[in-house]
């Protein structure tokens, strides 16, 4: 057997397994999912019928799962933005400034992402209880009664409450990466800025923000892929879906539909299109945020 | 060299043993049972009523059938146990599970024309008896879509545990005011204005699926029964009717007497909420069933509560009054292995015996005479009937599955926002009549 045959072997038997694996839990479903779109089908019979594209069509016409993409878009834009900036303040100011509390603070902001979804939940509910709530008995603790509101009853602000608690719990994962990041970044830039008369504000936008763009950018794959997930998992268990809809996201309402109105075949064509969805926003602003890497 | 070889053979066990696995667990279900004895596989939700009585009911039924092997699933989450090995083509042969249920598996198996006929079942004898089933059955359960779900008089579900549904109150809190139990809209209405000026609201639900039962009384008592079998059959117009107009109106007006907090807290995390307002004497009246007492038994509450409940006030004085029906069905799903053993079963089940351990567990079933031995609380829900209130039965008769239209959730979820004040009663109605209209076209 020849040295580089036998090092083929190997490193084929190797593989296989992930391959396997990757195959029969990644692939295979994958494409069942596109395949099933196009029947019609209960989910349990053997009566599955060909539809061809209707799915898609009546798809299109159906006001409940636009309604629920402007959900799932209005979290992903809302929860970005809002966590993405806290993440870096607090990453900034944990590893730049030299204040008490470091490290407590460090597990502070991380204990929330070892919690479970359903956890977050019930902390939540409790937060925004409307009558013995913390939120709301804050506000009346310093004569804000005005502000005090049905957080999770109003349909006007009830995926921002949602929001809200997804925000809470990936702050500290996102925080750490930063700060990851951020620590790699040379001393020696910032001594050599502070001689030049920069001031800390200056140093983070002119040093820190380019030095950790790559970072940044990897982060924003992740926010939509998380949010879209969490955002499920944290619907399903606080309000499942109400008010009357308001906080429906389209994997929740895909969910629906596909078990509970026993219109499988439709529910995987939302899937489809939140595949691709998922996957044509994650290349658009990996396009969008690319710029030239900063060599340090 | 070795060490790659090695590597090389460990892995190749790993992958071996995951393909290992797969064939184990389809073997394991064949081997240790005796091949002359009949197995038979009865899958029951395990709800309020506890798991107990079905293991003591499968026990007395093996005892007086020895030939019979029972294997019992009973799960809170029967839906998630059953329906993978269904999916695999490993169906139960007797399934206790009602419509209504979040994950509607009996309607999803009913859209798919996936269940046993047993019409026959109520013409044989019970087992171990020489009664007839259908003539133990209190008549007119049998009667409904909630049986015949295809309008064919064609039996596919057996009946099983009911419950009255209603409005449950504090009844101490109204004889300790000195207020009446409404009997009229009118006089609902009036009590919700006294009640106010003293802090309390008229109405609060768990969530808008305790609508259910409310509405469907309301509409039966707004246009009868004829009127209502045409809405459940999703007649052209029906609900932009005079009588459908009546129901919605009510519910328009009952929103605004709706404690405040109630749409917040009306989901399945904090339903229990809603229903505490009703212990704190934070509001009136309520929509649920039977099983309310047992679900808030540990709760606190107000000094001297009492529980109470009423059928939906009349709409005109003198009018009809209902108090809707919820039943369990027991099926039999059209690919099970074992139907007439489990048609056997399902007579069993209707025995003086087993009627007795499922009373004794509070589950009643529809059989005459049965009601005449309860106690306690189940003594006064049991007898709203007695009381001068119709019985209400039945619920939309099946579709084929539509893709994005649900009745329920036009007919139902859309209370929240009424309450909130986010739709119209008129946008409410135009949607129903719309969803309507969809399912329509899709009956079966």
């Amino acid at each position: 057997m020849s040295k580089t045959l036998e090092k083929r072997i190997f490193i084929f038997v190797c593989t296989v397994p992930a391959l396997i694996l990757l195959a029969i839990f990644m692939i295979v479903p994958t494409v069942e999912v596109f395949r099933m779109s196009l029947y019609k089908w209960g989910g349990f019979s053997n009566n599955k019928v060909f539809v061809g594209l209707d799915n898609f069509k009546i798809l299109w016409g159906d006001i409940n799962f636009i309604r629920s993409l402007q959900n799932s878009i209005v979290l992903i834009v809302f929860v970005t933005l809002i966590t993405m900036v806290l993440a870096i303040l607090f990453a900034t100011l944990l590893t730049r400034e030299k204040m008490k509390g470091n490290g407590f603070f460090r597990i502070i902001f991380y204990i929330p992402n070892i919690l479970s979804i359903v956890v977050i939940a019930g902390i939540f509910s409790a937060v925004y209880d409307p009558a013995t709530g913390l939120l709301n008995n804050l506000f009346a603790l310093f004569n804000l009664d005005h502000l005090q509101k049905m957080w999770l009853g109003d349909q006007k602000i009830a995926i921002y409450s949602i929001g809200g608690a997804l925000i809470w719990q990936a702050i500290g994962y996102y925080m750490v990466m930063y700060m990851a990041s951020i620590a790699n970044i040379p001393e020696s830039f910032y001594e050599a800025s502070a001689l030049e008369g920069a001031g800390r504000i200056r140093q983070f936008f002119s040093i820190t923000l380019p030095l950790i763009w790559n970072n940044i950018r990897t982060t924003l794959t992740f926010f939509i892929i998380s949010t879209i997930n969490l955002s499920f998992l944290l619907v399903q268990a606080m309000t499942g879906g109400g008010p009357d809809g308001a906080t429906e996201v389209f994997l929740s309402y895909m969910y629906k539909q596909a078990y509970t109105n026993s219109s499988y075949g439709y529910g995987m064509a939302i899937g489809v299109v939140i595949f691709l969805f998922s996957f044509a926003l994650s290349a658009i602003i990996s396009r969008i945020t690319n710029r030239d890497v900063l060599e340090y | 060299m070795k060490k790659k070889v090695l590597l090389a053979g460990m892995s190749a066990l790993l992958s071996l043993s995951l393909i290992a696995c797969q064939s184990n667990s389809a073997s394991n279900t064949e081997d240790g049972k005796d091949s002359k004895k009949q197995t038979l596989h009865v899958a029951a939700l395990e709800s309020a009523y506890g798991k107990d009585m079905w293991t003591k009911v499968i026990d007395a039924y093996e005892e007086a059938n020895p030939n019979v092997n029972v294997k019992l699933t009973a799960d809170k989450n029967l839906e998630e146990v059953i329906s993978p090995n269904m999916k695999a083509g490993n169906y139960p042969d007797v399934v206790l599970l009602a419509t209504g249920r979040k994950l509607a598996l009996t309607e999803t198996l009913i859209k798919d024309k996936a269940l046993e006929d047993i019409t026959d079942v109520f013409n044989k004898n019970v087992y171990g008896e020489d009664v007839k089933v259908k003539d133990k059955l209190v008549p007119g359960f049998t009667d409904t879509l909630a049986t015949n779900p295809y309008n064919d008089g064609k039996t596919y579900m057996a009946p099983m545990f009911y419950s009255p549904t209603g409005l449950f109150y504090n009844a101490a809190l109204l004889k300790e005011k000195g207020w009446e139990v409404p009997k009229t809209w009118d006089e609902m209405w009036a009590l919700g204005d006294k009640a106010k000026a003293e802090g309390i609201s008229l109405f609060t639900y768990p969530t808008t699926g305790y609508f259910d039962a409310f509405l469907y009384s309301l509409l039966l008592e707004a246009g009868g029964s004829d009127f209502y079998n045409k809405a459940m059959t999703y007649k052209d117009g029906i609900w932009e009717s005079k009588e459908a107009t009546k129901a919605f109106d009510i519910v328009g007006k009952l929103a605004k007497y709706t404690e405040p907090t109630t749409v917040a807290n009306a989901n399945d995390k904090d339903y229990k909420k809603n229903q505490q307002l009703i212990l704190d004497n934070k509001a009136l009246f309520m929509p649920n069933g039977t099983w309310v007492v047992g679900e808030m038994k540990d709760a606190p509450r107000a000094d001297g509560f009492e529980w109470g409940m009423t059928a939906l006030p009349a709409i005109e004085d003198s009018g009809d009054r209902y108090a809707f029906t919820f039943f369990e069905q027991m099926w039999i799903p059209a690919q099970a292995k074992n139907k007439d053993a489990a048609k056997d079963f399902l007579t069993f089940v209707y025995s003086d015996k087993a009627a007795a351990i499922f009373a004794e567990a509070d589950a009643i079933q529809p059989i005459e005479g049965i009601s005449k031995n309860l106690s306690g609380d189940n003594q006064l829900f049991y007898s709203i009937y007695d009381n001068g209130a119709k019985a209400g039965m039945g619920g939309f008769a099946a579709t084929e599955s539509v893709e994005g239209v649900s009745m329920a959730d036009a007919l139902f979820r859309t209370i929240d926002s009424i309450v909130s004040g986010d739709k119209t009663v008129k946008e409410w109605q135009d949607a129903v009549e719309k969803a309507s209209d969809k399912l329509r076209a899709a009956l079966k």
